[in-house]
């Protein structure tokens, strides 16, 4: 418990200081390095929820593939850190006023002794989150979502293609 | 091999503090590329939400819902950068202050 408690403090805090640091960074590339580091610590949390087969996900997909598309752009279009890095006039003001409202309602939410719940079972089925046991799932239950999955890749990729192509918008 | 025992409520407290920088980041920020970002850091706020839930609950479901959400998260950026990369090649920028044909 110590031990994990230790680990969940680390975790969190890396999360939470590299996120705060992403948004208000002016270059992007450290923007996208910092959520980078988000990303694996997110997944290192993953780990200690006994969901390894996410947290591999998370790595290979988020940390891998989606943070490589993202660097990719920042060096193909040159995109240097704007000027003035927030929007300027009442937006800005609004807009952190409305992040607090809604931080307020979800730890409202979170809080409210009406979801009570006992303490999480230390007892796990066998194989809990491993990817035998949410192949099983995946491909018995949710198999038409996953398939139907497949297709919105697909569309997202020639959405991709055609958006990309020059003279187009 | 003890399980961890952390309370649900550490992640769910977390979970909601990840989700209101994503919220600041997206409504505060310039770049359309750092709002893309904040998206992602949203969407993993909610990711933590779910696998917690799952741990809590002895139930695979919400790994499996990740497992979507990730799906669409991916197909997101794609179409996304495609059209952030359509504007930058047409207006020289990437700021959504600048980017207003629908404002009037």
């Amino acid at each position: 418990m110590i031990l994990q408690g230790l680990l969940f403090a680390m975790f969190a805090g890396t999360a939470v200081g590299c996120a705060i640091g992403m948004v208000f960074h002016r270059n992007p590339v450290h923007c996208a390095l910092l959520l980078v580091a988000v990303l694996l610590s997110i997944s290192g949390l993953f780990v200690l929820l006994n969901a390894p087969f996410i947290a591999a996900l998370q790595v290979l997909v988020y940390a891998g593939a989606i943070m490589v598309l993202f660097l990719f752009v920042v060096m193909l279009l040159n995109i240097r850190g704007e000027s003035p890095l927030l929007t300027t006039g009442s937006a800005k003001g609004f807009g952190i006023l409305f992040a607090i409202i809604v931080f307020v309602e979800l730890l409202w939410t979170v809080l409210s002794p009406s979801t009570e719940l006992s303490a999480p079972t230390s007892m796990l089925p066998r194989g809990f989150g491993s990817p035998a046991a949410i192949g099983r799932v995946l491909y018995t239950v949710w198999l038409y979502p996953f398939e139907i999955t497949s297709i919105l890749l697909l569309i997202a990729v020639v959405g991709a293609v055609v958006l990309a192509k020059r003279k187009f918008l | 091999m003890p399980a961890a025992v952390i309370p649900l409520l550490w992640f769910q407290i977390l979970a909601a503090l990840l989700f209101t920088i994503g919220v600041v980041g997206v409504l505060v920020r310039r770049s359309a590329l750092v709002i893309f970002m904040s998206i992602e850091l949203m969407l993993n706020a909610v990711n933590l939400s779910f696998v917690a839930f799952s741990r809590q609950h002895v139930s695979m479901d919400g790994h499996i819902f990740v497992f979507f959400v990730m799906a669409v998260a991916a197909a997101e950026v794609a179409v996304g950068l495609a059209i952030l990369i359509a504007i930058f090649r047409n207006r020289d920028t990437a700021s959504v202050d600048e980017v207003r044909l629908l404002k009037g």
